[in-house]
């Protein structure tokens, strides 16, 4: 028992933990602005399209692959939805996100494709397919940005769980599109941790031809994680369609980088096999606090993609390093 | 009289126009252990395959239990209680023990859920029952290979195994832990198991064993109880020759190449002194984890040793790195050829050259001709049956690439040659070839350093002897006063103690 | 025996016969379509100076793949290198001493980069996907850092003419400093020992480290060689525009990736040739100016491209396992 709690507080989801309160205490020292309640409502409106995108690439990398593809994905899916409904007056929310959960999976069937099927390396067909969905976007469909959301869709942005008013008398609303990635992330954590399938997603990562001995039919997990993955793309593009309450076809491009970072800070080898729903959350979390508090903390706004990159290189470095002296201590 | 368990009658296997098993009978008895034997190439892991349902046979037919079993698949043979454990276990180091154990019997059972509870019931169950102790919870990435073993066997005798195949399961453990494997092995065996265990090593069949089955060439040479197999029967029906080995008596120099004085590496070896005069071939021997590799490692710098002097041609050198090692051109063939011997879809000319590139650097390029000729001449000298040196090498047999291996460092004029496991998985001609080639350099000067376990190997190829046994050394020995029965006496000795 | 080897083509050499017949085919193709806005000198001299500089990164990714691992981070060493060089000029006035200066601060960041990339790669064995994935958003964001956002310019007017001038005849210099450093790499990679060693490296690492070669210092060597690319290509891109900015050229990273791949670069490493990689850098130009001129949308280029780099993976795997069950069948 004792070794078990011992265990527990050394795993990388505990030490991001401690970075993640440590990091907040030192933010609450230098501005008490962040003390209040309201900072978790601005938190969790920054975080909530990542999260989802989170747990699509932490499935993904667990597998032993690599998604880049998912925001030109968002963006493919959820654009061209927002112009069928705008063009045909489909004032529905199902219909938006329906629609572009399939047009999602059909990416993901095309990136299932060349991994599973033509064994291509899962990088170079992502970075592949995500040229082509983004070209696509904005060759075909257009540039143009929409803001004309259509009352019924957008009456979803402005459902509030609850709000808050603090000192100031500033009234913060939490968005009930929250529900979305909390929701997701408790599925995520049941799927992969308790079901058959889940488990062999682990099992594919952590050696594919094993996992073909074992029993599980790898092509076919491998076509559900891409298809899945797709999917949750573009209900990842549609909510941000929905938050923003703006239809844009390229600007959730580039958020890849951010999305794999805070993945693998969270604790996921990018070598597949390991990690989880909590660690990924911490993880989303732990470069939200950086990029939403640096100005509170008074460093300069163009010096916060450095400083981002700076921490994300020692967060996936930490990582790598403990990852590494696993493979290499003594044996028991 | 014991039940027949699986029956096999004149089996053949035939892939495209090669004749991989030709008529072999096979037959394994309940509650009995069965050593398959047989030089590489031999057919032993077709069998198996065909035993576990990878392959179908061309032709003959398989009883189980007295059934005739028309089309054996994997998942039929697996019902039928039938269990391989590979020799890479084929575990997933990123679960735990328990997962590992239990995930088949789910996946077989077509269960959708994943229950952590009984996994872990399954797992302490099935790890009582072979009197393994591992914490379930604990990830299979941190245990020793020994303990990977165990959970690969505790996974098999979960699905009411009745037939458990182990592929080599002893070369990657120490003498120990074979002893505790071969416990447990005979455990199950009293519990009426039937074990099939493929593995060509003289002395641990012996030990392990109640019958023996010996294939060359895809045919059944050989069959019966051990008590039927004298030494000599038992090689000639392996290699199916006469034993006409002489020993290597080089002519007496007092000229030292290599000087090592109480060399030592914490936690691997320690105090290992030797001398390599001129015409030498040293041989050096131990059972896995002894500390034979770890001598090699340390004399080409991998993991160099931190204590001891090693001496080159008089003069003391240190030891740190590769490079150092190469710089005072000590050669290294390493024990796997498959993945740090071989530049598997390069050309036999650039694995030839691999080690020695520098010297192809003249006025400003790489002179590829001269490195064409150079390959040319080692393919001529060495014996190696290729006919374009720009071929990639994986087109090669076993032997010739690992002639080529050799010849990669005999090209840097190599001072000091150290060969581990040099004829692993090397047919007997090119075995032969190899064995002639080495003597031929020991005479010319070059210090040659066979680490093996292969005992008959070393005993008629090393004039000087050294045994390692938990990283101490029995000090250098001279082949002549030695028997390859003492020898063999000698490395199992103490392991049979503990 | 000689003589067999000539008709026995090896595959890069048919890689490249069927690159330089696209190029021939976009030329006849486009000469036929639009003989007068093709053969202008206009859009050749366009070409020209667009081309040298994502063919100079994908020399730099090229390297890095070979090696067996991948630079992702190229473009933002590029921009980089560049803003450094353009605050080094701007701080030391407009003179010949100045521009040589600024270049060098270039050549030097990109090489720190470098070795910042390989040491992480090389010694503490972080796959070299996240590390220049990480390495493209510090650099970047550095850039952004120094430049608080918007574009430096004011840079010295003979600092254009590296890539808008032509120094002999009507060459344009951007050609021949291509031409230059094709050269040169082409050099480094077949005819040194380094050359041999990072595709023996590349090839099976673990091999390389039993047979002698010190495996750090060649990751290192790679990752400098790549990170100067990258600072080559930031001076191209940044004399192009005559002023530096953080976020130049984001396209390139995708597009260097697609032109090694098309060159015959294999991306599990080992192999891969400079001419290969420079044939496809044309075809690429070519296909992108014949777009400009037929005055398809310039998105097309970026969905094109996808479909590309798809398509040359699929048929490159599709000959490959053709050939194993050949061998098979054998």
């Amino acid at each position: 028992m004792r070794t078990q709690i011992t265990k527990s507080l050394t795993t990388n989801e505990a030490i991001v933990v401690y970075t993640i309160v440590a990091l907040s205490l030192a933010i609450g020292f230098i501005n008490p602005a962040f003390r209040e309640f309201s900072t978790a409502i601005t938190l969790s409106r920054a975080m909530l399209v990542t999260l989802i995108f989170a747990v699509l690439e932490m499935m993904v990398i667990v597998s032993g692959g690599i998604d880049v593809s998912f925001p030109a994905i968002a963006c493919f899916s959820s654009y061209a939805t927002l112009r069928l409904i705008l063009a045909f007056d489909i004032d529905s929310v199902f219909f938006f996100y329906a629609v572009a959960g399939v047009m999602g999976i059909a990416f993901g069937l095309v990136n299932a494709f060349l991994i599973a099927k033509m064994e291509l390396p899962a990088l170079i067909a992502t970075l592949g397919v995500s040229s082509v969905a983004n070209g696509a976007t904005l060759a075909f469909l257009g540039t143009k940005e929409y803001s004309n959301i259509p009352e019924g869709i957008d009456q979803l942005s402005k459902t509030f769980l609850f709000s808050y008013t603090n000192s100031n008398g500033i009234t913060f609303q939490m968005t009930s599109l929250i529900l979305i990635p909390l929701v997701l992330l408790i599925l995520a954590y049941v799927v992969l941790r308790h079901t058959m399938l889940g488990r062999g997603i682990y099992a594919i990562g952590g050696d594919r031809f094993a996992a073909r001995i074992a029993g599980f039919n790898v092509t076919r997990i491998q076509y559900i994680i891409y298809m899945t993955a797709g999917f949750l793309a573009a209900v990842g593009g549609v909510t941000y369609t929905i938050l923003m309450r703006q239809g844009s076809p390229q600007n959730l491009m580039g958020s890849e980088m951010m999305v794999i970072a805070a993945v693998v800070v969270g604790g996921t080898r990018i070598t597949g096999g390991h990690g989880t729903v909590f660690g990924t959350l911490s993880g989303v979390l732990l470069i939200a606090i950086v990029q939403n508090n640096l100005i509170m903390v008074g460093v300069p706004t163009h010096f916060q993609s450095f400083v981002v990159g700076l921490i994300i290189v020692l967060g996936t470095g930490i990582t790598s390093i403990r990852a590494k002296r696993v493979a290499n201590s003594s044996k028991v | 009289m014991s039940t027949s368990f699986l029956r096999m009658e004149s089996i053949c296997k035939n892939f495209g126009g090669v004749k991989a098993l030709q008529n072999v009978d096979f037959e394994v008895h309940a509650g009995e252990i069965h050593c398959l034997a047989g030089e590489n190439g031999c057919g032993k892991s077709t069998l198996i395959k065909i035993i576990s349902g990878a392959h179908q046979a061309s032709s003959g037919s398989i009883f189980i239990e007295g059934e005739e079993e028309r089309r054996l698949t994997p998942i039929g043979s697996i019902k039928k209680g039938i269990q391989v454990i590979y020799q890479d276990f084929a575990i997933f180091p990123n679960l735990s023990v328990a997962e590992n154990i239990a995930m088949n019997s789910a996946l077989m059972q077509g269960k959708k859920r994943m229950d952590w509870k009984a996994a872990r019931a399954m797992a302490l169950e099935a790890m009582a029952k072979i009197g393994a102790h591992m914490d379930p919870d604990m990830l299979v990435e941190r245990l020793s290979v020994s303990n990977r073993q165990m959970v690969a066997i505790c996974r098999a005798i979960l699905n009411d195994a009745k037939l458990l195949i182990l592929d080599e399961p002893t070369t990657a453990l120490t003498s120990y832990e074979v002893s505790m494997l071969y416990e447990i092995l005979r455990n199950l065996k009293a519990k009426g198991m039937a074990i099939v265990i493929v593995n060509h090593k003289l002395e641990e069949i012996y030990e392990i064993a109640d019958r023996l089955t010996i294939l060359r060439n895809g045919e059944n040479v050989a069959t019966g109880p051990l008590g039927e197999f004298s030494r000599s029967r038992f090689i000639h029906c392996m290699t199916g020759r006469e034993i006409i080995d002489s020993l290597y008596e080089p002519e007496i120099s007092a000229e030292p190449i290599l000087e090592v004085q109480a060399l030592g590496r914490e936690g691997s070896f320690s105090d290992v002194s030797f001398t390599l005069n001129k015409g030498d071939v040293l041989g050096i021997t131990g059972l896995l984890g002894s500390g034979r590799g770890e001598i090699g490692d340390a004399l080409f710098g991998i993991y160099p040793a931190d204590t001891g002097t090693i001496a080159l041609h008089g003069k003391p050198i240190t030891i740190k790195s590769i490079k150092d090692a190469t710089r005072h051109h000590i050669g290294y063939v390493p024990e796997d050829r498959l993945t740090q011997g071989l530049f598997l879809t390069r050309s036999i000319m650039d694995n030839t050259v691999a080690a020695s590139i520098e010297k192809y650097f003249v006025k400003g390029r790489l002179d590829e001709e001269k490195m064409d000729a150079v390959t040319w001449e080692w393919i001529k000298r060495i014996g190696c049956v290729a006919s374009d040196s720009k071929a990639p090498i994986r087109t090669l047999s076993g032997g010739n690439a690992q002639k080529m291996v050799i010849a990669k460092w005999m090209n840097i004029n190599p001072s000091v040659l150290i060969l581990n496991g040099p004829t692993v998985g090397v047919d007997i001609g090119s075995k032969f070839d190899i064995h002639t080639i080495l003597h031929e350099f020991a005479k010319a000067g070059v210090g040659v350093i066979i680490i093996s376990d292969d005992l008959s190997e070393l005993y008629y190829n090393c004039n000087k002897l050294l045994v390692m046994e938990g990283g101490r050394s029995s000090g250098l020995m001279d082949t002549k006063t030695l028997t390859e029965e003492g020898l063999a006496s000698l490395l199992h000795g103490n392991a049979l103690e503990k | 025996m000689k003589r067999l080897q000539i008709h026995t083509l090896t595959k890069d050499q048919k890689n490249n016969i069927i690159l330089v017949m696209l190029v021939l085919l976009i030329f006849l193709l486009m000469t036929i379509l639009s003989p007068r806005a093709f053969l202008r000198p206009a859009n050749l001299k366009g070409m020209a100076v667009q081309f040298p500089e994502f063919g100079i990164l994908s020399f730099g990714m090229m390297i890095a793949m070979i090696s067996g691992g991948i630079d992702l981070s190229l473009v933002g060493i590029a921009n980089l290198s560049s803003i450094v060089a353009a605050v080094v000029m701007l701080q030391m006035g407009d003179s010949v001493f100045s521009i040589v200066l600024g270049i060098l601060a270039a050549l030097l960041i990109g090489a720190l980069c470098g070795v910042f990339n390989g040491f992480l790669i090389g010694y503490l064995k972080i796959p070299a996907m996240l590390v220049t994935l990480c390495g493209l958003q510090l650099y970047s964001g550095l850039g952004l850092a120094i430049t608080k956002g918007p574009a430096l310019t004011g840079l010295p007017e003979a600092y254009g003419e590296i890539a808008n001038g032509s120094l002999i005849g009507e060459i344009p210099n951007t050609v021949l400093i291509f031409l230059v450093v094709a050269v040169a790499v082409a050099y480094l990679m077949r005819s040194t020992i380094y050359g041999s060693h990072v595709s023996f490296m590349g090839t099976n690492e673990v091999a390389s480290k039993y047979s002698g070669i010190n495996n750090l210092k060649v990751t290192m060597y790679t990752y400098i060689v790549s990170g100067l690319m990258g600072s080559i290509g930031g001076i191209l891109i940044s004399s192009h525009y005559n002023s530096a900015k953080s976020d130049y050229g984001k396209s390139y990273t995708l597009l260097t990736l697609l032109i090694v791949v098309l060159g015959g670069t294999d991306p599990s490493g080992g192999k891969g040739n400079v001419l290969g990689v420079s044939l496809a850098v044309i075809v690429l130009q070519m296909i992108s100016s014949a777009f400009n001129i037929l005055r398809v949308n310039s998105f097309v280029k970026t969905f094109v491209w996808g479909l590309i780099l798809i398509g040359i993976m699929l048929i490159s795997r599709i000959i490959d396992t053709r050939e194993k069950q050949e061998r098979r069948t054998q």
